[in-house]
């Protein structure tokens, strides 16, 4: 890196113009409001920021929220490794449309993807309609949110594991069966130890996405505190209700939760990079 | 016998990527499939592993059928070219993956895996991991991890593809020595003929799908059956020459006919071959008798290669002999030959260009004859007898091998076509010992071009029946059909002829006319025919396209002559079909070809009129040639 950076030292400009310009955006658009969070958590003191997580409800709402994210994280994490697997491995007509199908739900608001599963879960759903009379009702429910969860942050696994199995030869499982290994044993032996990485970062990037969301959950889970409520819910709530110390308390855990996940993902990237 | 293969065929979209491959090897074997890339080598060794399933014809292990078992049921050891070792396992770990998945005990894997590591080369090195390796110790390791479980047979896809030359010159050697020691009969597929050659104890040459010949390295270098095998393995020198009494007559030289050769008819083409390293250079004439002697050359080229000198002669006294290797240049009038001087004899004797010597050969070796392989269509009526009569007449003129076909429309009537067809066969009996017989069931078009494709027919000839009182209506069905679609020159035969004495060769002007020319000349030269080249020349035809005519049929003549053709060259003016049918009249044509213009596209519908108007007005064969190729 010194060795080109020296010997082409005019294609590297010292840009601390450039470079001061791009800070006074960030300032005020990513890292003051950030910070704020932890200002206000600050100013409530040791004290306050203690009685305001420790609350029944703020206990509830987060321990609810990681619940979920880690159930998310599983359920996704095994639907998208098999859905990667059958659209990298086999040819079938349709696989392009299954393609755009199963990536979808990045593209589509998270408030249309909680009505959609309203309109057909809910009381008056197009399957909600006969469900619910006989007692089976996701919506306004912990199933539900399970549900939005699952929706929505489908994708991330598949994006994270796909290009792996992409890359991977097909001879990787030629060989394994020539060797005598069942398509399960060569799965379970060779196909899903390569994909470690992916797997890894797929489940951490679904984790943290499940843990934030908050279009959809409003929507499906009808914010009910002890029952449905996330702690993004949770969060809402407080401010609807003007406790402000209480929200940014759950708030600047949250936030914190998110870094060190992000960190630990950026990490693990890094070191698979390398190796 | 460790591998029997039986009439194996693959198809990848209607493309034949194996056909009809038929194979034995023996126990211990080291057996090399050596082709150009798409000649199906790989596909084959994978149809044996069970990663590719054959359409049709059997696998045999052992004695064991496993034309349709999985790969983990077939027990085979596979080596691919891009190793695909596990890489999250260590060597150790990949070597006895195979015994660990066949639940061995874990000290009895231990000691197997290091006894293999050892045996390649790897010893002390378990531990690693993939990445720390390089190529060729991955390669090994693949080939570890292959033997592990002892597999019944060891199959590798172009194991040293991916290596280095001197990392490839030592896998090879241990490769070899691995083999030997354990004994495990195996097929490695290569394109590499150094490599076929060091390591084979038998090669199988392939090409387009077929197995072409299987034989010990140095009868395939020295004395190949076809003229493939003489020509892609190593540098050849392939002449034709003609059988005069007891002699091989090439142009002014004479060389003395093998017993083998000796029911050849006198006249018939004689294809010899030797190879560039077997022929002495010197500039006095020859004394000894033990070598035959092919003439005075002149010195045109010289390569300097290292250990050796390649030579390039034009032979004056070899003037109109035909050379298959080298390949005659377009145009080209006097027979090249290639000779190859080696060690201090390279250092003593430098050339001049144009400098004169003799050339004399140490030994040489014939080929087996070939000619036009012909697809002969017989239907149970009048255009049946005519196909029969033309194509045989072909066949003989051309000495080619060819085959009766009768399509049944439903599996009940094969029985009785076969009958029919041995009552033909009989007939042609005298004039065509080998001719073979085939029924197939189905649809006449489509199981006549499936035929055609799988044999690797070099000419389908179709009868057209009605000539004479109800005049001619037109091509049949059938015939629409496989004019359209067929990848070989089609005969159309209405009406019967006696001899091959006299081809038409219908040309247009330009690069695609040169195919109708190349083929026409090659069965007048099989035939022994005299041919004439025509243009025809249209109101609508251009100055410009006048002028390329003109050269065009220059060099068409130039290159009968080459191939050893009687030929003369014609431009008429005025209507197409008029002039080809007087021209036609004018020799007394027993053949008229023509070249078909677009045989893929929608236009074919002209010329197909085209070619229905000429079978139909000119009351002879006409041999239709696809230019598409």
């Amino acid at each position: 890196m010194t060795m080109t950076t020296a010997l082409k030292p005019s294609r590297v400009p010292r840009g601390l113009f450039p470079v001061g310009i791009l800070l006074a955006v960030m300032l005020p658009l990513i890292l003051m409001p950030l910070a704020s969070i932890y200002v206000f958590a600050a100013r409530s003191g040791l004290e306050g920021f203690i009685n305001a997580i420790t609350s029944p409800e703020a206990q509830f709402a987060l321990r609810f929220s990681l619940l979920i994210a880690l159930l998310t994280a599983i359920i996704n994490g095994g639907l998208g490794t098999y859905t990667a697997y059958v659209l990298s491995k086999y040819r079938f007509p349709g696989r392009d449309a299954l393609n755009v199908i199963v990536n979808l739900p990045v593209a589509i608001p998270t408030v249309v993807v909680g009505t959609s599963l309203l309109l057909l879960w809910g009381p008056i759903g197009i399957l909600g309609q006969f469900l619910v009379p006989l007692g089976i009702s996701p919506m306004f429910a912990p199933a539900g949110v399970l549900l939005a969860h699952l929706f929505v942050t489908f994708p991330y696994m598949l994006g994270a594991v796909k290009p792996v199995l992409d890359e991977l030869e097909v001879t990787y499982e030629e060989a394994a069966y020539t060797i005598g290994a069942s398509q399960l044993e060569a799965f379970r032996f060779v196909i899903l130890p390569a994909l470690r990485g992916g797997l890894f970062s797929g489940a951490l990037l679904t984790f943290a996405h499940s843990l934030g969301e908050f279009g959809a959950t409003i929507l499906v889970s009808g914010n009910l505190p002890f029952r449905t409520q996330t702690a993004p819910l949770y969060i809402f709530a407080q401010f609807e209700a003007g406790n402000i110390e209480a929200a940014n308390a759950v708030a600047a855990v949250l936030a914190t939760l998110s870094f060190v996940l992000f960190f630990a993902l950026m990490q693990f990237n890094k070191k698979s990079a390398r190796a | 016998m460790s591998i029997r293969l039986t009439d194996l065929t693959k198809r990848y979209n209607e493309q034949l990527v194996v056909n009809r491959v038929s194979l034995e090897i023996r126990d211990g074997e080291l057996f090399v499939l050596l082709g150009g890339s798409g000649s199906g080598k790989s596909t084959v060794l994978r149809m044996i592993a069970g990663l590719t399933t054959p359409d049709a014809g059997k696998i045999e292990l052992n004695g064991r059928d496993v034309t349709y078992l999985s790969p983990q049921a077939r027990g085979v050891g596979f080596v691919f070219q891009n190793y695909s070792i596990f890489r999250h396992m260590t060597v150790l770990e990949n070597v006895e993956f195979g015994l660990r998945i066949r639940k061995t005990k874990s000290n009895e894997r231990r000691r197997r895996a290091e006894e293999l590591l050892d045996l390649v080369g790897l010893a002390g090195l378990g531990a690693r991991y993939p990445n720390q390796l390089s190529g060729g110790q991955q390669q090994r390791v693949a080939l570890a991890r292959a033997l592990a479980y002892q597999p019944a047979v060891l199959l590798l896809d172009e194991p040293f593809g991916a290596l280095d030359v001197k990392i490839r010159a030592q896998l090879r050697v241990s490769l070899k020595e691995i083999q030997r020691q354990l004994q495990v009969t195996t097929i490695l597929v290569t394109h590499d003929q150094e490599e076929a050659f060091e390591l084979a104890d038998r090669i199988g040459v392939m090409d387009t799908g077929r197995l072409i010949e299987v034989g010990a390295p140095e009868t395939l270098y020295y004395q190949p059956d076809t003229e493939f095998t003489a020509t892609f393995i190593g540098g050849g020198n392939v002449l034709v020459g003609r059988k005069e009494d007891k002699w091989i007559r090439l142009g002014s030289a004479a060389l003395p006919l093998p017993p083998e050769a000796a029911h050849t008819d006198d006249g018939a083409p004689i294809r010899i071959l030797f190879r560039p390293e077997r022929t002495i250079l010197q500039s006095e004439p020859f004394q000894d008798r033990a070598i035959h002697v092919l003439g005075q050359g002149k010195v045109i080229e010289q390569i300097f290669a290292g250990a050796l000198q390649r030579i390039v002669l034009e032979m004056e006294g070899l003037r109109g002999v035909r050379a298959v290797a080298p390949r005659a240049v377009y145009g080209q009038s006097v027979t090249r030959i290639e000779v190859i001087q080696t060690g201090a004899r390279a250092a003593e004797n430098s050339f001049t260009l144009g400098q004169k010597m003799w050339v004399g050969l140490r030994d040489f070796h014939v080929l087996d004859p070939a000619g036009l392989k012909v697809l002969i269509c017989v239907s149970q009526d009048v255009s049946g007898q005519l196909a029969a009569e033309m194509g045989s007449l072909l066949a003989h003129a051309t000495h080619g091998p060819a085959t009766l076909l009768h399509v049944a429309a439903r599996p009940e009537l094969a029985a009785q076509a076969r009958d029919y067809l041995e009552t033909v066969r009989r007939a042609f009996a005298a004039q065509l010992p080998g001719l073979d017989v085939r029924v197939r069931v189905g649809t006449s078009a489509a199981q006549i071009l499936l035929e055609a494709q799988e044999g690797h027919y070099e000419v389908i000839a179709l009868g057209q029946s009605a000539s004479g009182d109800t005049g001619f209506r037109g091509l049949g069905s059938t015939a629409r059909q496989v004019l359209e679609q067929a990848e070989v020159p089609v005969l159309l035969t209405q009406t019967k002829r006696v001899g091959l004495k006299q081809i038409l060769i219908c040309t247009r002007g330009g690069e695609p006319g040169k195919t109708d020319v190349a083929f026409g000349g090659r069965v007048a030269r099989r035939a022994d025919a005299a041919a004439t080249v025509l243009f025809v020349q249209t109101e609508q035809t251009t100055p410009e396209e006048q002028k390329r005519a003109a050269r065009h049929l220059l060099q068409a003549e130039a290159a009968l002559a080459v191939q050893g053709v009687r030929g003369k060259i014609k431009i008429l003016d005025g209507g197409i079909i008029e002039n080809i049918i007087r021209q036609a009249d004018a020799d007394d044509a027993d053949l008229i070809v023509i070249g078909a213009q677009a045989p893929r596209g929608r236009p074919r519908l002209r010329w197909q009129n085209f070619a229905t108007q000429l079978v139909g007005a000119a009351a002879r064969p006409v041999l239709v040639v696809p230019m598409n190729e």
